[in-house]
């Protein structure tokens, strides 16, 4: 019998139809390739029902003009979280389906964050990618910096805030950005594909900059631009044993590599990044990209990263500084591009996660969450005796 | 369906009877709005209003006795009378307007060819037609103004509208004469009054038609009986091409053709090269063509060019420019580095052996061969594809992706027998073997998709 899998997709997340297009090109289609598993997708919506319906394992579910109205139509499900993973479909003729590994294909907040990971661990299922604390930290990039610049990795000079920060002392948040010294990116900390992001030349530009980024995030970061700039990322995957993807160079057409660029721009399917405007592998000399490997692997242990991440870097093509600019532990689309041209097929790469997260669940079972003790017992009689 | 089936009445009524489940038949290709189309639609529909007319009228006007029978009876038979009621119309618009239409048009054709000064090539053969068409046009193009029917108009119709846009100056044409059933070449050859022939070979291909390789080889041969004395090329890699050759032919293939000794053959991914020579000529060819049997074809047409009076230099330029045509072994590459072969419109055994030589002869690089497998095998059937699947476990070729259908497990019978090491990869339909190639590949990969199979076989 084929074992099941759960594709979980969409989500609360400014990132939701990225993580559509995530869960089907390459994750579902390959999945269904592989012939090996029963696949289910699990859809979060945007107000936050959970549906599921082997219907969705086709992206042109999600295409259709009438989509909501369809939706509208589809039976919410239950999940079930006790010894394992079940979707219930509820009503008179109840349907349950036990779910054997779970493939999380969120991007962003209430997903890729963490939240997910923490539900999956609590339902002790095996999942893919990183495990909660990875995809926890590696969401604030302000976080991140802090554990990074910890381990003496490289990070661009930073500073700072909340909206209450802003809201109660804005003189002082326009002072720690000042002293970074112009232009500087404005970002929300925990949001990924490049949304909200600004580059603000000068003082004039900033307060707007800041105002975006609030309108996504509570949390503000606002880094040095790195002129002379070569932006590059490096996709990693593995559990202990690291194997590394192709070092690829986003040939930006914007001033940033944004979203637009990422995923809309030149790509005729609409699945997954967009290839035209990266370089693979990067243009960059031997010595730079043996750095860049090193550095990558150095961050994917440091926090803790499992199954797949990306590592993004900043390199000042003057002075040859690598800065780690961030990390994202779900890939859009797997960067599975990048790793077709490394040699490895985006079947071979979502069979090969599969086989980690089993893998780490095997070894999180060794270890021991629970032990036998009369501690409840004992607390009470002692106290009685105490007093 | 009758669209997709060339509006052949036997083709249709084959694919009705067979179909189990109506609600998925246009699963590669809709309706394409022709004024013949949109005729028998509004016609259908129109039969679809008198059936329910008439249940109507069962249910509430008529009071006989067996109303409800008669009702029941007709909602029952509504689906078969529309599926069968459809080809009246189209026979008798076929009988009353097209035939007669299609006799002035082909006539006023025969008279325009009969006196075009031309010199008129015909090429039958069960496969490789449009190629050699293609390559003599290209070769010869280079010291002649030559034309030819675009596409694989090869019909009576097809010839007809060809030959009405002639201006009357071209030095050569070149006609595909296809054949469908006993007749249709000698029909064509009245027609079109070829000086020459090439023949490319006999195999199993349209098999289901002609119920016989005899009968094949019977109509393909009336190129040759309609030529007589005067030259007839004869592919001598097709074993029943060669067979039935006569002493008079001229046998060509990747060895040599009239005298003409080959040697130094070679391909790979940039094309293929032979060197020519008879008695102290020497021509060095290359061509963009993908294969050791293009050789032949090629050397044939070099051949012919030299007869009609090109000099060495410009059949050499001339077969220098040919290049893959659409969907014939033609080399495609991603923005991955993936090489897809498209070979989807090959679909005849000799067409398969070719390219999966071609696919083995390839190193260093991972090879997929993606196949739904040939129709219209007849009784050949099962041992044409356990050959497909025998020859191509005795290659090293790394995967073999096959579509489900009622011929793909053939092959896999012929790959279990050679003791197959590489992997079967199975799809439900060529759509979906479509959407997971790309999933499947790396950079550098070569992946040829042989033959396409439409709507209507199953």
């Amino acid at each position: 019998m084929k074992k099941t899998i759960a594709v979980v997709f969409g989500g609360r997340s400014a990132e939701h139809d990225v993580s559509i297009i995530t869960a089907h090109t390459p994750i579902i289609q390959s999945l269904l390739a592989l012939g090996q598993f029963d696949v289910w997708p699990i859809y979060i919506a945007k107000d936050g029902s959970w549906y599921s319906d082997q219907a969705m394992n086709d992206l042109a579910y999600f295409k259709q003009d009438n989509f909501l109205e369809h939706l509208a139509r589809q039976k919410k499900v239950r999940i079930l979280f006790d010894k394992g993973l079940k979707i219930i479909w509820p009503g008179i003729r109840q349907k349950t389906v036990q779910i054997d590994i779970v493939f999380p294909a969120m991007h962003g907040t209430l997903g890729e964050d963490g939240s997910l990971m923490g539900l999956l661990r609590m339902a002790d299922v095996p999942f893919v990618g990183c495990d909660l604390f990875a995809s926890a930290v590696s969401m604030d990039k302000v976080l991140t910096k802090q554990i990074l610049a910890v381990e003496n990795i490289s990070v661009v000079p930073y500073t700072w805030f909340t909206r209450n920060d802003w809201g109660t002392d804005r003189s002082a948040c326009i002072e720690k950005i000042a002293g970074l010294g112009w232009p500087v990116f404005v970002k929300p900390v925990h949001l990924g594909s490049s949304i909200g992001i600004t580059k603000a030349k000068q003082s004039s530009e900033l307060e707007n900059a800041i105002e975006v980024a609030f309108h996504y995030d509570d949390k503000v970061l606002v880094e040095k631009s790195v002129e002379n700039l070569i932006e590059v990322t490096l996709p990693i995957m593995g559990n202990e044993e690291l194997r590394l993807a192709a070092i690829e160079r986003p040939l930006n057409k914007t001033e940033f590599f944004d979203f637009s660029d990422k995923y809309l721009s030149g790509n005729k399917n609409g699945g997954g990044v967009n290839s035209r405007y990266s370089e693979i592998p990067a243009n960059i000399d031997k010595e730079l990209a043996g750095r860049v490997e090193d550095l990558g692997k150095r961050t994917y242990r440091t926090l803790g990263c499992s199954g797949i991440a990306r590592v993004d870097f900043l390199v000042d093509e003057t002075s040859r500084q690598i800065y780690v600019n961030e990390v994202n532990t779900l890939p859009g689309s797997l960067y599975y591009h990048n790793w077709k041209k490394a040699g490895i097929s985006a079947v071979e790469l979502v069979a090969k996660l599969v086989f980690l997260a089993e893998e780490r669940f095997a070894s999180q079972q060794k270890t021991t969450y629970t032990f036998h003790s009369d501690i409840l017992k004992k607390a009470g009689g002692q106290k009685r005796m105490a007093g | 369906m009758l669209q997709a089936s060339e509006y052949n009445i036997f083709d249709y009524l084959t694919w009705y009877r067979k179909t189990r489940n109506f609600n998925l038949v246009e699963k590669r290709k809709g309706l394409v709005r022709t004024t013949k189309s949109l005729l028998l639609l509004v016609i259908s529909w129109s039969m679809v209003l008198f059936l329910s007319g008439i249940g109507i009228f069962l249910l509430l006007i008529y009071t006989g006795q067996f109303k409800y029978v008669f009702f029941f009876l007709v909602v029952i038979f509504s689906p078969h009378l529309l599926a069968y009621g459809i080809i009246i119309p189209l026979l008798t618009t076929r009988v009353m307007v097209q035939w007669p239409a299609e006799l002035l048009i082909v006539n006023a054709a025969k008279r325009k060819l009969k006196i075009h000064t031309a010199i008129k090539i015909g090429v039958a053969g069960s496969f490789g037609k449009t190629t050699m068409r293609e390559i003599l046009k290209t070769v010869l193009s280079e010291g002649k103004k030559v034309a030819a029917p675009p596409h694989s108009h090869n019909t009576p119709l097809g010839i007809s509208r060809f030959a009405k846009t002639l201006k009357g100056d071209e030095e050569v044409l070149i006609f595909e004469l296809g054949e469908y059933c006993p007749g249709d070449v000698r029909r064509l050859c009245n027609l079109v009054q070829p000086s020459m022939g090439v023949i490319t070979g006999v195999n199993e291909a349209h098999l289901q038609r002609f119920k016989s390789l005899e009968r094949t080889v019977g109509t393909i041969y009336e190129l040759s009986d309609y030529l007589g004395k005067k030259p007839v090329y004869v592919n001598g890699e097709s074993e029943l091409g060669q067979k039935n050759a006569r002493p008079n032919h001229f046998v060509y293939s990747r060895k040599g053709v009239r005298g003409w000794k080959i040697e130094n053959q070679k391909t790979d991914l940039t094309g293929t090269s032979f060197i020519m020579t008879k008695n102290d000529m020497g021509l060095e060819m290359k061509s963009a063509l993908l294969g050791l049997h293009q050789v032949g074809p090629l050397a044939a047409a070099a051949d012919i060019a030299l007869i009609l009076g090109l000099s060495p230099e410009q059949v050499k330029s001339g077969v220098n420019k040919t290049t893959p045509f659409s969907h014939r072994l033609e080399l495609k590459t991603d923005d991955a580095g993936v090489v897809t072969l498209d070979d989807s419109y090959n679909g005849n055994p000799d067409g398969f052996n070719a390219a999966i030589d071609f696919l083995a002869s390839l190193e260093g690089c991972r090879r997929f061969y993606v196949t739904p497998g040939l129709v219209e095998m007849g009784s050949q059937t099962e041992e044409v594809h356990r050959q497909i699947g025998r020859r191509l476990a005795r290659t090293s070729i790394e995967k073999v992706v096959l579509v489900k259908n009622s011929v793909t497990p053939y092959i896999e019978q012929g790959l279990k027998e050679e003791e197959y090491h590489g992997e079967i990869i199975w799809f439900n339909d060529a759509l979906a073997a479509f959407v997971a190639l790309p999933l499947l590949t790396v950079k550098g990969d070569v992946v040829l998709l042989q033959n396409d199979w439409p709507d209507q076989y199953q």
